[in-house]
C-alpha cells in the first residue's frame, strides 16, 4: 500500500535519511524501532509529506505522490498522522477538533461532520468529553482525540510517531489499548515507538533503523528474540534490559 | 473587630465579584474629582457655570473624534492583516529560492521599510506631512481637513496594527500547523481555520492598546483644522475664555469613553478565553468552561 524507494532526506549538512526502503501492507502494523535522530520521524513525516524528499520515491498504491503534479493535501487525506504532541487545535473542542477536518477538507455538512466525530470520540471512549478544550483533557485523553481526528477522514493508513512518548505513566495504556483495537480491526498503521510491549504483542513486522538506514527488519520474534546484526543486538539488548 | 479583620472581610465579599468592584472604585474616583471641582469653583480658579452650559458643545467634536478613530482603525486592521502576514512568513519564503522568493522579497522589504518609517517618524509630523500634500491636491474642499486626518491616522496605524498582527501569526505554533497540515487543509485553509482565529485571540488585548492609543492620537488632528474633541477645547478656551474648563471638560470626555471601553474589551477577552490558549491565569477551579457568548 504504502512504498518507500531509496529516500534520501539532508537537514542543511545533516544526512537525515540515506536511502532508505520499505514496503507497508494492507492492514498491516509495521512498528519502527531505533535510538533517537535515527531519522524515523523524518521517514515518517515523508510518508505524508509533512518533509519532501530529496531523493528517492514514496508510493501509495503504486502511485508516486512526491510529484509536483500531486497536492500534497491528498495525500494527507489518504495517510492521516498521530503526533507525539497531540498537535490537537488549542482553540477547539474535542468534537470540533474532529469536525474541522471532516467539513473543512471533506466538505461535509455540519450535520453530517458532527454526526461521523461523535461516532469517532465514542470509538476512542471519549464521548463524554466533546465539548472539553484540550487544555482541560489528560494527556491520554488529547492523544485519543487525535487519533479519532486521524481516523474520521477515513484514511488508507494512519502514521504514528511515538504516540506516548510525551504521556505520563498512567496514560500510555489508554492510548495503547486504542491503538491495539485498531490494528485488530484491520487498520494499515505504521508506528514510530519505544514501547516494545506494543511492538512485539501488536506489531506484524518490526523495523530497526539507525543512523538514517534500515538495519534490519523481520517479525517481532526475529527481530526481539534472534536479532542478526550487532547493532539490533545491542539495541534490543538494552531495551529490554 | 481589628482593622486588619474587617479588612480582610470586606476582600472576601469583593474577591469574586469585579464588576462591584470596578463600579466601587470608579464611584470613589467619581465623587473625589467631584470634590475637586466643587473646590477649584469655590477659590474662583473655574466656573461650573460655564462648564454645565458649554458640555453640549462637546457633542459633535466628540462623534468627530469618534468616527475618525473608529474609520482609521477599521481600515487599518484590512491592510494590517495582509502586511502583518508578509512580515511573518516573509522570511520563510524568501528562503525557499526560486520564483516565490523574487516576488516575495520586495514585498516583505516594502513592508518593512513602511513600517520602520511609520514607527520612526512622529504621528504630528505624519499628520502634517499628509494635510500639506491633500492642501495642495484638493485646495478649497472644506472635507479635506477631515479626510486628510482619517488618512493620516489610518496610514500611522497601520504601521502598528501589522506588528501586533505579525506577532500574534508568529505566536501560532508549528505544531499547530502541522496539525492542521496532517489532515489535509491546504495552506489557505491552515491560515483561515487555525493561524488567523488563534493569532488574533492572542492579540485582542494589543489591539485595544492601539485603539486606545490612535483614539488620543486623534486629539492631534485638531492642529490641521479638524474639529474634534482637542480642537473644541481649545475654541472654548480662546473664543470664551474659559480654557481651563475647557480642557478638564474634554478630559473628562476621553476619560469616560477610554475606561469603560477597556474595561468591557477586557471583560469579553476574558469571556472569550479559551483554556490552554495563551492565558496568563489558569481556568478557575471546578468552575470548568464558561458558556460562549453569554453575556452579563
Amino acid at each position: 500500500m504504502i512504498s518507500v524507494r531509496n529516500v534520501h532526506k539532508w537537514f542543511g549538512e545533516l544526512h537525515v535519511l540515506k536511502g532508505v526502503s520499505l514496503d507497508v501492507k494492507k492492514g498491516e502494523a509495521l512498528v519502527i524501532i531505533g535510538p533517537s535522530g535515527s531519522g524515523k520521524s523524518t521517514l515518517l513525516r515523508c510518508m505524508n509529506l509533512l518533509v519532501s524528499p530529496d531523493e528517492g520515491d514514496i508510493l501509495i498504491d503504486g502511485v508516486r505522490v512526491n510529484d509536483p503534479k500531486i497536492r500534497p493535501e491528498w495525500v494527507r487525506q489518504q495517510v492521516g498522522m498521530v503526533f507525539q504532541s497531540f498537535n490537537l487545535f488549542t482553540h477547539l473542542t474535542a468534537l470540533q477538533n474532529v469536525v474541522i477536518g471532516l467539513t473543512k477538507v471533506k466538505r461535509l455538512s455540519s450535520t453530517e461532520a458532527e454526526r461521523i466525530a461523535r461516532f469517532e470520540l465514542e470509538r476512542v471512549g471519549l464521548a463524554d468529553k466533546a465539548d472539553a478544550y484540550p487544555a482541560q483533557l489528560s494527556g491520554g485523553q488529547q492523544q485519543r482525540v487525535a487519533i479519532g481526528r486521524a481516523l474520521a477522514l477515513n484514511p488508507k493508513a494512519v502514521l504514528f510517531d511515538e504516540p506516548t512518548s510525551a504521556l505520563d505513566p498512567e496514560y500510555i495504556r489508554e492510548v495503547l489499548d486504542v491503538m491495539t483495537k485498531l490494528a485488530n480491526e484491520g487498520m494499515t498503521m505504521v508506528v514510530v515507538t519505544h514501547e516494545m510491549g506494543f511492538a512485539q504483542n501488536v506489531g506484524d513486522r518490526v523495523l530497526f533503523m539507525a543512523d538514517g538506514i534500515v538495519v534490519e527488519e523481520g517479525t517481532p520474534e526475529e527481530i526481539f528474540e534472534r536479532p542478526q546484526q550487532d547493532r539490533t543486538k545491542t539495541f534490543v539488548g538494552t531495551i529490554l534490559g | 473587630m481589628g482593622v486588619r479583620a474587617s479588612a480582610r472581610k470586606v476582600w472576601k465579599v469583593l474577591e469574586n465579584r469585579p464588576l462591584v468592584r470596578s463600579t466601587i472604585a470608579i464611584a470613589s474616583l467619581l465623587a473625589l474629582a467631584g470634590l475637586l471641582l466643587a473646590s477649584l469653583a469655590e477659590v474662583k480658579l473655574i466656573s461650573l457655570g460655564f462648564m454645565a452650559d458649554n458640555a453640549s458643545f462637546l457633542l459633535v467634536p466628540a462623534i468627530t473624534s469618534l468616527t475618525a478613530t473608529m474609520v482609521s482603525f477599521a481600515v487599518g486592521i484590512v491592510g494590517a492583516i495582509p502586511m502583518g502576514l508578509i512580515r511573518s512568513f516573509g522570511p520563510r519564503l524568501m528562503k525557499g529560492g526560486g520564483r516565490t522568493a523574487l516576488l516575495t522579497a520586495p514585498l516583505y522589504g516594502g513592508v518593512t521599510a513602511y513600517i520602520e518609517a511609520i514607527r520612526g517618524t512622529p504621528a504630528l509630523v505624519q499628520i502634517f506631512l499628509v494635510a500639506q500634500v491633500s492642501g495642495i491636491l484638493f485646495p478649497g474642499n472644506p472635507n479635506i481637513p477631515f479626510l486628510g486626518g482619517v488618512l493620516a491616522l489610518t496610514l500611522n496605524t497601520l504601521g502598528y496594527q501589522a506588528e501586533v498582527f505579525r506577532a500574534g501569526f508568529q505566536s501560532v505554533s508549528q505544531t499547530q500547523i502541522d496539525g492542521a497540515k496532517a489532515i489535509g487543509m491546504r495552506p489557505r485553509q491552515v491560515f483561515a481555520h487555525i493561524t488567523l482565529p488563534q493569532g488574533t485571540r492572542l492579540i485582542t488585548l494589543p489591539l485595544l492598546n492601539e485603539w486606545l492609543s490612535l483614539f488620543k492620537a486623534s486629539a492631534l488632528l485638531g492642529i490641521v483644522a479638524v474639529s474634534e474633541l482637542n480642537w473644541a477645547a481649545g475654541y472654548l478656551g480662546n473664543n470664551r475664555s474659559h480654557p481651563i474648563e475647557a480642557y478638564i471638560m474634554v478630559s473628562a470626555v476621553y476619560l469616560a469613553i477610554i475606561i469603560p471601553l477597556g474595561k468591557a474589551v477586557g471583560y469579553w477577552e476574558r469571556r472569550h478565553r479559551t483554556p490552554g490558549l495563551g492565558t496568563a491565569e489558569p481556568t478557575p477551579a471546578g468552575r470548568g468552561v464558561r458558556p460562549r457568548g453569554l453575556t452579563l
